[in-house]
């Protein structure tokens, strides 16, 4: 497997032979799988591929370069930041260029108008550390420290600090875009060639095509640049601790702290929440699975199937937490003032404050999404979504009641309704479905559970994230639409006439379980015969 | 945990065993892109320079030399998937094995990142492909000289002057190895003069032999068992209780490849291993090294990785695999905890006169030098990339000094400043320690 040798001395040319390859060695090491997120299951094995060649650009000309050639030579290519968003964001089609974005490195950082400019190798525990070196901070999202700060805003981008700093897109302040066929869209102020201080550019807002909600995985184009909002912290410094695996930063206490609370129902932890909110304290205010207590506990794998196998249904049912960071942004005096509410609303609710310890092992710095491998080896979100509050529990306790079934291959996890946490000071409501298991196993349970999610969620009327490039876009398109699926087709058509730009996205999961012979037993949907995409 | 929630897995047999790839099957099939190898421990992360702790893919950005991409590339290989081919053998080799990736990956995922890389250089050699044609010659110069220079086997004791005082008979065996033997003979020099000073009464090995970490590291798994047997016998016909190194990549040698490669744990080969940094620091606790001589330098240490993040005991492992990947019996992971992390420091602390200031990345984020375990022979480039880089951090602390407790890293290091004309000073510990007597 290679591209077309004329297109490969044309890539050479724009890059230099040091930063492109076709060697096998070098494509196997861009493999997806057999681990890591969504990998290990149908739609990886179905759907990807190792690349043709893959190719390293230093810059946004660079990137342009190799888009334009990749159109005049119809090679397929998909854009790379870091590949932790497993088969996603790897090859799907024979003979495909990946552009490993990892040069794409530049960092700056305003510390008088609170924000940086990254390009699209650039994670975010590093900016994290600058920002925090400059008295600001930045939210590390779910997705992990290791993330491409990029490629997270243009798909996720929450984590419990949400609670304060709010809704992802928000946060982005401008954006460079390489569209699918070599062109460079300025977005936001960057547009005029003002600075990055306001997200919402002349004219449309681009930004719904760049993301819309969870992001179309690379299928419009290469965003090569972004400037993020930073926000004013607190001054104290975050000191490093321990020695790996056990480290932590710990807290200057009378400015940072986090307080678990053991809350008496599901209706006082979710009213915690609310009033919480409405008192307009905190930093962050969640709820995570229960078993992510049984990760930081354990020193292995072992050790944790023997925490979490003493618990029960009935323990899980019966345990309702609120984990609060309190942050003291303008002084001792404020933060003092922030824990008498706390204190006050918990009181109320009749919330017990729990033992904490005064450091930090995740989300201020290190979001430890990699740990979520540690249990079982493969990992999902299934879904996430953005309610109001009381809704948002909702939503885990549907998919925990569905998970049952495919439980096992699922891992048992005693019916936990999963994540879900306040955002915008109480005004949303984020609920996460994470799902585990082990991908040495029969995974067919897994791949049908993740399809009848979105089922489920249409019976329901329940939102979802999951729509366009991670289920079948005939499946969802015409419930929540009624013509999403048309709409987004036209967009991909009009911006990508050849689909070079990730083919088959955003059609991959229609592909998927047109070829997966173990999917046709629930398809239950019309689609067309022939997808509305050209074959690759 | 229900019955009928649970598959019935069946179970495999698996050890840790470097000499058969198809043990780390798990490891390769379970690594996930999170990219901890890479990356500085994100509680540790400096900011946007000096984040990276991986030598070998931070000097070839494709991310098949990364540990990531490795462990992809050694399933292909294990599945008869992948041939072997000069770039293959590139991917392999170019690298340090320094360690750093398997403490990244034990701080989430505890695969065998470090045994999957020996591994798979074991394989190599198996398969007739490894190791690289300058590994070959260093394996030739220790079967005819005992020494990986290829110097005259008699010459090993030439560092030794007549001011220092090595006993015939004694409870401490110092093995000098062959770096400081022939290379650095300043740091066999300073090491003696600690252990005079600090009143540990030492011999020499009456014939010493190399260690054979190259052997071992580049894969010639056999050729290093038999110099482990020879050597660990040698040892014990001294009556030796307690042998010490003043040699980074020695001491893990002695600790922990010649038991793996012998198939015992430390604890069984019948004396201690220690390194100069724990018999001096144990010397100043009890006040039995004196440091009174003022060092006036800005200086900053290197956490040379075979004290460090690979020097845990070993104790052979063999059991079962199941449900969910468990393991039975219980599995000590070696998670590079066990490093001489504390020691160094104290003794760094005690140097009077000296400003110490570290670096931002130590300990087990520390940047190896890149000379170890066959670079520097076979991929001088990999090896100048990555003391220049780690120079760079030296520079960025001011420090007018870099100390480090290896041998290796020191030369390596050395060569690059000498070949830059920095100002910066390269010593090992055992220098420091003895210029403040």
């Amino acid at each position: 497997m290679s591209i077309q040798k004329q297109a490969y001395n044309a890539l050479e040319a724009a890059v230099g032979a040091k930063y492109i390859s076709d060697d096998p060695a070098i494509c196997e090491g861009y493999r997806s799988g057999p681990a890591g997120y969504e990998n290990g299951l149908g739609y990886e094995r179905v759907m990807c591929t190792i690349p043709g060649a893959v190719v390293l650009p230093k810059n946004t000309e660079e990137v342009q370069k190799i888009v334009k050639i990749c159109n005049r030579y119809k090679v397929p290519y998909v854009p790379y930041s870091t590949g932790f968003y497993g088969p996603r964001s790897h090859c799907h089609v024979e003979n495909e260029l990946l552009i490993d974005l990892k040069r794409l490195n530049s960092f700056e950082i305003d510390e008088k108008h609170f924000y940086i400019v990254v390009g699209s190798g650039v994670i975010y525990s590093p900016i994290q550390q600058e920002a925090m070196n400059k008295g600001a901070y930045v939210i590390i999202g779910g997705g992990g420290a290791q993330a491409s700060a990029i490629a997270n805003l243009i798909g996720d981008g929450w984590s419990p600090l949400s609670h304060r700093i709010g809704l992802p897109h928000r946060r982005i302040l401008g954006t460079e875009l390489v569209l699918p066929d070599g062109e460079l869209v300025k977005m936001g102020s960057l547009a005029d060639g003002a600075d990055p201080f306001w997200g919402d550019g002349p004219g449309p807002d681009l930004r719904g095509i760049l993301r819309g909600f969870t992001g179309l995985r690379g299928c419009l184009g290469i965003v090569t640049k972004m400037a993020i909002k930073t926000l004013p912290f607190q001054p104290e410094p975050l000191v490093p601790t321990g020695i790996a695996p056990n480290t932590a930063l710990a807290l200057p206490e009378k400015r940072v702290k986090w307080v678990n609370f053991q809350m008496p129902s599901k209706a006082a932890q979710v009213k915690a929440m609310f009033e919480i909110g409405k008192a307009e304290i905190a930093g962050a205010v969640t709820k995570v699975p229960l078993f992510w207590r049984a990760i930081a506990k354990a020193e292995c794998k072992e050790e944790f199937w023997e925490i979490w196998g003493k618990e029960t249904a009935e323990s899980i049912k019966n345990f309702f937490i609120v984990r609060v960071l309190l942050i003291g942004f303008t002084s001792e005096e404020q933060m003092q003032y922030d824990e008498n509410v706390l204190t006050d609303i918990m009181t109320e609710l009749g919330g017990i404050a729990r033992p904490t310890k005064p450091s930090d092992e995740s989300w201020i710095k290190n979001a430890d999404s990699a740990g979520m491998w540690l249990m079982c080896g493969s990992y999902v979100s299934v879904d996430y979504i953005i309610e109001s509050l009381s809704q948002a529990t909702q939503h885990g306790e549907s998919y925990a009641e569905l998970k049952r079934k495919y439980t096992p291959p699922l891992m048992p996890d005693n019916g936990d309704p999963g994540w879900f946490q306040s955002f915008e000071l109480g005004h949303q409501g984020y609920s996460e479905f994470l799902v585990y298991w082990d991908h040495r196993e029969d995974t067919t349970g897994v791949d049908h559970f993740y399809l009848e999610t979105a089922k489920m969620n249409i019976k329901n009327r329940f939102y979802t994230s999951l729509l366009g490039p991670h289920q079948p876009l005939y499946l969802t398109g015409p419930m929540y639409g009624p013509n999403y699926h048309e709409w987004l087709l036209k967009v991909k058509d009009a911006f990508d006439p050849l689909w070079v730009c990730h083919p088959p996205v955003p059609l991959a999961h229609d592909e998927f379980v047109d070829r997966a012979p173990w999917m046709k037993e629930i398809k239950d949907w019309e689609s067309p015969k022939k997808l509305p995409m050209p074959k690759w | 945990m229900r019955k009928d929630e649970m598959f019935d897995t069946k179970k495999t047999k698996v050890a840790l065993d470097v000499t058969n790839l198809s043990n780390f099957v798990y490891d390769m099939q379970h690594c996930i892109k999170c990219k901890g190898c890479y990356w500085v421990e994100h509680t540790y992360m400096p900011g946007v320079n000096f984040s990276v702790r991986c030598p070998s893919n931070l000097w070839n950005d494709f991310d098949s030399y990364g540990a990531f991409g490795k462990m992809r590339i050694g399933l292909a290989v294990e599945e008869g998937k992948l041939q072997w081919t000069d770039k293959l053998l590139e991917i392999i080799y170019a690298d340090p094995l320094c360690g750093a990736c398997d403490v990244g990956c034990k701080r989430n995922l505890d695969l065998e990142i470090g045994l999957t890389l020996e591994a798979l250089r074991i394989k190599a050699v198996k398969d007739g492909a490894g190791p690289m044609p300058a590994h070959k010659k260093i394996a030739k110069n220790i079967a005819t000289k005992h020494n990986q220079f290829g110097s005259p086997h008699e010459n090993r004791k030439k560092w030794i002057t007549k001011d220092l005082k090595v006993a015939e008979k004694a409870d401490m065996v110092y093995f000098v190895g062959c770096s400081a033997s022939y290379v650095n003979p300043e740091i066999a020099r300073a090491t003696a003069k600690v252990l005079n000073a600090s009143g540990n009464k030492f011999m020499l090995m009456p014939d010493e032999w190399c260690c054979g970490n190259t052997l071992y590291s580049v894969g010639m798994v056999d050729e290093a068992r038999e110099l482990a047997k020879r050597n660990v016998a040698a040892v014990k016909k001294t009556g030796a209780k307690t042998l010490v190194t003043s040699c980074a990549e020695g001491y893990r040698m002695w600790k922990v490849d010649y038991p793996k490669l012998l198939n015992i744990s430390t604890s069984e080969l019948g004396f201690n291993v220690v390194h100069l940094i724990e018999v001096a620091d144990e010397a100043i606790q009890k006040g039995k090294l004196k440091l009174n001589k003022s060092v006036d330098v800005r200086f900053t240490y290197h956490d040379s990785c075979g004290v460090s993040r690979l020097s845990d005991p070993w104790t052979p492992w063999k059991g079962e695999r199941g449900w969910m990947g468990m393991v039975s019996p219980a599995l000590k992971r070696r998670r590079g905890t066990k490093g001489l992390y504390t020691q160094s420091r104290n003794i760094l602390n005690a140097i009077p006169g000296a400003k110490f200031v570290e670096m931002p990345r130590i300990r087990e984020n520390a940047f190896c030098c890149g000379a170890g375990r066959g670079v520097k022979e076979a991929f001088p480039d990999l090896a100048k990339f990555s003391a220049n880089h780690r120079l760079d951090e030296v520079k960025s602390v001011s420090a007018e000094v870099l100390v480090s407790a290896c041998p290796w890293c020191k030369s390596n290091f050395g060569q690059a400043v000498k070949e830059n004309g920095d100002s910066v000073k390269v010593m090992d510990i055992a220098e420091i320690i003895s210029a403040a007597l």
